[in-house]
């Protein structure tokens, strides 16, 4: 077993896709870096903290992205941005049988804020352009840093998410919504709370996740094969659907203060002894109990 | 005739003035809102009082009470006290209320210590090791008033402390036998107790504190922040030292580094065969990153100075391994920990921040009195030891030969470090901080943790140094900087001379020593998480919140 959590975004890309068959575009060798991060005087990385290219995944084409989550924390900067750009751009022209995101972002790269903003919105621009043509984006989430900000809006436009416990999705980070709201309305530092509120687990729950995996590179592996026959659904009957079902969600739970009452709510047994659960045994037991 | 009684006297005196405030059943318990006034009541300006600050439990709440009290009717106490961990212990010294202070470690309030030092607002006696200060109870410190801290008593006032039993029975005995006053802090009182860990007739008063008192989380290392360097020096200390000298009793330092090292003994240790051949008796706390050798069998027994929080049911479910009491709870006992670590342990290994040309080792940094709490003991020769072991006689033997002595053995105290710690600060130094803290703290010494001389190994990322074969002070100063990497120091090695201390086995890197830097990956760690960890306990480790992701 290989641990996607304390994986490199290189160690995951190679491990992950068929062997050998990972091709990079810009690869560091080419020393696209930051143009605002060398201003600042601060460090640059020669792949600007992302990784993008071509593989196959069960013998079929996939173009690819992984973000690193040890250069600042996976933030999307103009580079950054651009190369997920190109990349859901040049799978418009390919038409892979899908594009794969290995995400691990806090968002939007403070030092290059404006760029970084506008990067994100053109990648969910693109995303959706994609998908309207037929290829499905599936998003791994398992990384050290999670997915927030900017990136957290980019996974939920995507086809599927997989997620494993220690992967977390949101919007604003735990360490956010403590500064701006107080220790009272979220205590970034109790772990325990942060993992069920942001973490794979209650995402898989509300429907957020499509698959909850150990965190092992080959049970992310196996989900993404599964998914890659996904067929984008970007019609007015399934977002009317989708919207009814987010309405209906935040009618049933919107009141309660704490996963654990919504995962209560659900009608799942010992709710509390949900975190401790390895994944099969957590599938098995939220069997027909998600949101 | 002289009257050989008044300290008996003037207890009773004391009992005196506060029987108002405790209530029936055999008058010892007393309201949480009267703590003040009982405090009051008992105390006399000069006292020496023990508030017992353990490095894991407190007497939070009478802590609280005795920084409140008013500096005109009780003032120029005498605190001894093992550790200063609360803002509270120091407060009494700003408020007024104490102004001298005898104390062994201060970690967490370090910063103001000093601040208050400098400003004359704390006289320090001195600063000792855990067994030192222990001693000097039953000596010259003997306290006049203990404020302890317990799980629960009952209507008669026994005590029970649960697992962090820790300092307590030591403040209890040396003050209830020499006419002083107990007074226990208790999250519960109680009809009947587990099991009586303190007599009520050794004690005074007990208050029910409003909330439970707090129990630091102390010796939990998240293996997910384990690097691949402490690996390599894991394996080198298994490979190179534990294995060579057969250690089987020791004492572990709280690092990461020798977390690692615990991790490794599943895995590494195993495929070299040493299973049942090390490690096979402890004086530790029970460290979570134990849990997977102890599942793996290469554990016997463990006996530890305090608890760790979240250990609790494990422990209870290994009582084979763990001393515990009739109940199945843990009871762990500082003071015996510590000589049992001095007297009875083959090997002491532990981290530092700073390491000399000669060896002496410090935490001291400047601006912060950090004390040193029990590593000195563990971390020291024992002069007095006369039962033989391998490992001892092994020891001694090498520091021996060739030398025209008596023969004897002598402990393992092994220093671990990386040779560039936090923010790149060399651990290897030319002149310890300890010599400029002690000037500027006005101290008779400066603060050295572990001296030279007891000093056996050090272990970097670049090699063991093995101290016990160096004949003079030159030998030992290229030793020591030949393995101190990049450091000015290593730098400054002579590069001849410890290629010769590297042909006569005195320095060995990780080749001369069979290690693999290729293994030395985290694949290697029995447990990469505290998930892991709790997998490996089968769901019996329930870690604090603030080390989970789950």
């Amino acid at each position: 077993m290989s641990s996607y959590y304390e994986a490199s975004a290189r160690e995951r890309l190679h491990a992950l896709f068929d062997r050998g068959s990972f091709h990079e575009f810009l690869p560091p060798s080419e020393r696209v870096v930051s143009p605002h991060l060398v201003q600042l005087d601060t460090p640059a990385a020669f792949d600007d903290g992302v990784i993008v290219g071509r593989a196959t995944l069960d013998g079929r084409p996939v173009l690819v992205a992984a973000q690193e989550g040890g250069f600042m924390g996976g933030a999307v900067g103009e580079v950054h941005g651009a190369k997920l750009v190109g990349l859901l751009e040049r799978a418009r022209d390919e038409k892979p049988a899908a594009v794969l995101l290995l995400v691990e972002s806090g968002g939007v790269r403070l030092h290059e804020a404006n760029a970084g903003l506008i990067g994100v919105s053109e990648i969910m621009r693109a995303v959706l352009a994609l998908r309207s043509e037929g290829v499905p984006v599936v998003v791994l989430d398992g990384g050290q840093f999670g997915c927030f900000g900017g990136m957290g809006i980019v996974a939920r436009l995507c086809d599927a998410i997989v997620m494993s416990e220690e992967g977390r999705l949101g919007l604003s980070g735990p360490e956010v919504i403590e500064t701006t709201c107080g220790v009272e309305e979220f205590d970034s530092r109790d772990r325990a709370l942060v993992w069920r509120t942001v973490g794979g687990k209650h995402r898989y729950l509300l429907g957020e996740a499509d698959a909850i995996v150990a965190d092992d590179i080959s049970a992310f592996r196996a989900a993404a094969i599964h998914l890659l026959d996904t067929k984008p659904d970007l019609s007015l009957e399934a977002l009317t659907a989708e919207h009814e079902r987010l309405g209906a969600r935040i009618e049933k739970f919107g009141a309660l203060r704490d996963a654990l009452d919504i995962w209560s709510a659900l009608g799942v047994e010992k709710p509390e002894n949900l975190p401790l659960l390895e994944a099969d045994a957590f599938r098995a037991a939220v069997d027909g109990k998600r949101a | 005739m002289r009257d050989w009684n008044t300290q008996a006297r003037n207890r009773q005196a004391r009992l005196a003035r506060a029987a108002a405030l405790a209530r029936a059943n055999g008058g010892k318990e007393v309201a949480a809102a009267d703590a003040g006034a009982l405090l009051e009541a008992v105390l006399e300006p000069g006292d020496r009082v023990c508030l017992e600050g353990n490095n894991q439990k407190q007497a939070d709440f009478l802590a609280r009470a005795l920084a409140e009290l008013n500096p005109e009717k009780v003032h120029d106490l005498h605190m001894v006290q093992s550790v200063l961990a609360l803002p509270e212990h120091i407060d009494v010294f700003e408020r007024g209320v104490a102004s001298q202070l005898d104390f062994s470690f201060s970690g967490p309030q370090a910063g103001r210590l000093a601040k208050l030092v400098s400003a004359n607002q704390i006289r320090i006696g001195a600063i000792h090791t855990y067994l030192e200060l222990f001693g000097r109870y039953f000596v010259d410190l003997t306290p006049r008033v203990s404020l302890v801290c317990a799980q629960a008593a009952d209507r008669a006032g026994n005590l029970y402390t649960g697992p962090n039993t820790e300092d307590t029975p030591v403040i209890v005995e040396a003050t209830a036998f020499k006419s002083g006053i107990v007074i226990a802090q208790v999250n519960e009182i109680l009809d009947s107790l587990p099991r009586v860990d303190i007599p009520g007739g050794w004690v005074d008063f007990v208050i029910q504190s409003p909330k439970p008192h707090y129990i630091e989380p102390l010796f939990t290392r998240d293996p997910a922040q384990i690097s691949e360097i402490q690996v390599l020096m894991a394996m080198m200390a298994i490979k190179g030292i534990y294995a060579e000298y057969e250690v089987n009793r020791l004492n572990h330092g709280i690092g990461f580094d020798t977390a690692a090292i615990e991790l490794l003994l599943p895995t590494y240790a195993e495929s070299l065969g040493l299973k049942g051949k090390i490690c096979r008796h402890w004086a530790l706390n029970p460290h979570p990153a134990l849990i997977p050798a102890i599942e793996a069998g290469f554990v016997e027994s463990v006996h530890s100075f305090g608890s760790e929080l979240g250990m609790e049911a494990y422990i209870r479910a290994r009582p084979d391994v763990f001393f515990t009491g009739p109940d199945g709870s843990m009871r762990s006992n500082r003071a015996l920990c510590q000589a049992a670590g001095h007297y009875a342990c083959d090997m002491f290994i532990g981290s530092t921040l700073q390491i000399d040309l000669a060896g002496n080792s410090s935490t001291a940094t400047l601006g912060r009195i950090s004390g040193f709490g029990g590593a000195p003991n563990m971390g020291s020769d024992a002069r007095g030891r006369r039962h033989a072991s391998p490992a001892w006689l092994k020891a001694g033997r090498e520091a021996r030969a060739g030398r025209n002595l008596i023969p004897r053995g002598q402990k393992l105290v092994v220093q671990m470090v990386e040779t560039f710690r936090e923010h790149m600060q060399p651990a290897f130094v030319e002149k310890l901080d300890a010599w400029e803290l002690a000037e500027s703290a006005n101290m008779d010494l400066p603060p050295v943790m572990i001296y030279g001389e007891d000093v056996t190994h050090i272990l970097t990322e670049e090699g063991v140094a093995n101290l016990l074969l160096c004949r003079t002070d030159e030998e030992r100063e290229q030793a020591i900087r030949g393995v101190a990497g990049y450091t000015p120091v290593g730098l400054g090695r002579d590069r001849r001379m410890v290629e010769n201390l590297r042909d006569r086995g005195i320095i060995r890197r990780p080749e001369d020593l069979g290690v693999d830097k290729r293994l030395a990956t985290r694949d290697l760690l029995a447990a990469r998480s505290v998930k892991d960890l709790v997998r490996a306990s089968g769901g019996l480790y329930d870690p604090p919140k603030r080390f989970r992701n789950w």
